[in-house]
């Protein structure tokens, strides 16, 4: 158990809530902010995310005996490039509009904090199916994080949900909600929130 | 004197009204995770600033000539070796690896100038120097720039990315100097605790950009005003 | 650790692994690259293209002819001649930006065929207020510029238009009205002449392009 580290079951688990990129790690803040003003913006980065993070987990692993420690940043974020590139050529090509506005936020995705963490900490310790599930529970949870936030603004700034409406028509939207400043306050208030309910979760246990 | 008025508008702009951090969302792991000293945060903004600019230089230079569609030297090669004249070849695909080198390379560059000219900058920099490769707000200036450089007719000169590479640091400079101003005080203040930290630093960012709003539209009056007031 | 002495020697010796991952994620990128480039150029030229019969009723947006032209002001402009599938010319269309009041407006004007006329306005992006200047996109405020002539800048007024040349405002965003009444008069003061030389009679036409190959 020492040198293995935690299973990929646990790897897996880990990453959509207890270990959750953006709300505990605060990892990654720079596309949950910037896309979020919409579901689905806020969807496409995360699949775009989820599939730069996994493919890298795996390639890392799979080179990770040949990794000597002056290169493996270097080599990381070679890989994590290369895969970012290969996400925005796709969504160019299959969704164009969804490319346009996300802009340079997908090819920003290469310095997500994220995905270099995973792959220092896991996925060049461990074996290949560890390393998957790392990089699917890590999408998965930052996946809910965007979508937790993207629902927010979108529903309080245009009443919409994934371009439908949710809200009578005589919500008056609430603009501040899909500009910068909604983002900040959105994510302040819901990490205040999550910290909130970790510290009731810590005092319950203390309490037993 | 136009391109004097267009490089000053593209500074403000840069700078205070469409701001990296405060509008575009870039820099924020750094914005939050900044030192509560003003000094050191002024420190790191011009670091940043500094690599910025290196970053900026290069990334004009290898875009212009190398990665975008329709750049000179690919297709001189590739029309010397195929014999074709009419060949062309773009690089473009291989962007953002050749940044993200580019950064890293400008980071190193700073880190050695710094280490060497100001040693007690650099242990107090500590970790935070060689992550500034992570910084989002380089790559995306360099991301602007080659968005500038896709159009044939509307090329971007090398004084325009520089100025726009600048001005997106002193930007940035700006806003996490404020940020550490506001956090030294906040130290004193009696937050509420789940908001301790993250949370309250992402709502007063929030009350920060909603002032920096103030600034839309100033771009329209400050360029009339500028034409009238430069002499020709 | 003890490298210092093996330095030179272990870099080389780690090396490979860059170079060999450089080599293998090189060739992935120009399998990706030449599979879908052609479809992303399509999808770029789609974008403007696809507004061509809008602006322009009657053309064939396939048959569209580009061409590079010197405005007034020196510098290079792309415009657009719309054709029937018979190759009759429809009009002109000519993309525009400028400072709008929140970011840069990107605009495609629609001209008639001998240049007297705005046949409409198509907004390509725009960063105006939500709910308020952001209406510039919006049917209503674009029809407001059909069948303006184009010998007189427009002129944007708050009541009801008096002259042929004037264009209502959006309520509550003046500004952005007037960038894009300052864009489109721009735009046609610059492009007006050289588009009208380009199309005299006899004016040969590029061929017209492929996927974009500049």
């Amino acid at each position: 158990m020492a040198e293995e580290g935690p299973t990929a079951l646990e790897r897996f688990i880990n990453g959509i809530l207890p270990e959750n990129p953006v709300y505990r790690q605060l990892l990654g803040m720079c596309p949950v902010l910037a896309v979020t003003n919409g579901v689905k913006p806020a969807l496409t980065m995360a699949g775009a995310t989820a599939f730069v993070l996994i493919c890298a987990n795996v390639v890392t692993s799979l080179i990770r005996g040949l990794l000597k420690p002056h290169l493996r940043i270097l080599v990381f974020t070679l890989t994590i490039a290369t895969f970012v590139t290969i996400a925005d050529k796709f969504l160019a090509a299959y969704v164009y509009d969804m490319s346009k506005q996300l802009g340079p936020y997908v090819p920003l995705i290469i310095v997500n904090c994220i995905i270099i963490a995973r792959c220092e900490v896991c996925a060049s310790k461990q074996g290949v199916w560890t390393a998957f599930a790392d990089g699917v529970g890590m999408s998965i949870g930052f996946a809910l994080a965007l979508l937790s936030i993207a629902t927010v603004r979108e529903i309080l700034g245009s009443g919409t949900w994934f371009k439908l409406h949710v809200l009578p028509a005589s919500w008056p939207g609430w603009g501040i909600m899909v500009l910068p400043p909604g983002a900040f306050l959105t994510l302040g208030i819901l990490l205040g929130t999550a910290e909130w309910f970790g510290m009731r979760r810590r005092r319950a246990g203390k309490g037993q | 004197m136009d391109t004097t008025i267009t490089l000053i508008m593209l500074f403000i702009s840069a700078a205070l009204i469409n701001n990296y951090v405060l509008h575009y969302f870039v820099g924020i792991c750094s914005f939050l995770g900044v030192s509560r000293r003003v000094d050191m945060a002024f420190g790191m903004g011009c670091a940043v600033t500094f690599v910025m600019a290196i970053a900026a230089f290069l990334d004009w230079t290898l875009t212009y000539y190398i990665l975008r569609p329709g750049a000179p030297l690919p297709a001189f090669v590739w029309r010397s070796l195929s014999g074709n004249p009419q060949a062309s070849v773009d690089l473009s695909v291989l962007s953002y690896i050749v940044y993200i080198f580019v950064i890293a390379a400008a980071v190193q560059f700073v880190e050695m100038y710094i280490r060497k000219f100001f040693p007690a900058l650099y242990r107090a920099f500590g970790v935070y120097l060689p992550l500034i490769t992570t910084n989002c707000a380089i790559l995306f200036a360099c991301l602007e720039i080659m968005k500038h450089l896709q159009d044939s007719t509307a090329l971007w000169s090398l004084p325009e990315a520089l100025t726009l590479a600048v001005a997106g640091g002193l930007g940035y400079c700006l806003a996490i100097c404020l940020m550490a101003g506001i956090r030294e005080e906040l130290d004193l203040c009696d937050v509420p605790k789940p908001l301790k930290g993250p949370g309250i630093s992402l709502i007063i960012a929030g009350i920060m950009a909603m002032a920096f709003m103030g600034f839309t539209g100033v771009e329209k009056g400050l360029t009339t005003a500028i034409t009238i007031l430069l002499p020709k | 650790m003890s490298e210092t002495n093996t330095k030179s020697g272990s870099y080389i010796g780690q090396a490979w692994l860059v170079i060999l991952l450089s080599l293998a994620f090189g060739a992935a990128l120009a399998g990706v690259q030449t599979s879908l480039s052609g479809r992303i150029a399509q999808n770029k030229q789609a974008e403007t293209y696809s507004v061509i019969p809008q602006l322009a009723p009657g053309a064939d947006e396939s048959k569209t002819a580009e061409f590079i032209l010197t405005g007034k002001d020196g510098k290079e402009a792309r415009v657009y001649q719309a054709l029937a599938s018979d190759g009759s010319p429809k009009g002109w269309v000519v993309p525009a930006s400028g400072q709008g009041f929140g970011d840069v407006i990107e605009l495609l004007i629609g001209l008639s065929p001998d240049l007297s006329t705005i046949t409409g306005l198509y907004v390509l992006n725009q960063k105006e207020t939500p709910g308020l200047g952001d209406y510039v996109t919006g049917q209503d405020f674009r029809d407001r510029f059909k069948g303006r002539p184009t010998d007189k800048p427009i002129v944007i007024v708050k009541s009801e238009p008096q002259a042929d040349n004037e264009v209502r405002a959006i309520t509550g965003a003046t500004i952005s009205s007037e960038s894009v009444s300052g864009i489109v008069n721009t735009a046609l003061a610059n492009l007006q002449e050289p588009i009208a030389q380009r199309s005299g009679p006899g004016a040969a036409n590029l061929p017209a392009p492929g996927p974009a190959t500049e």
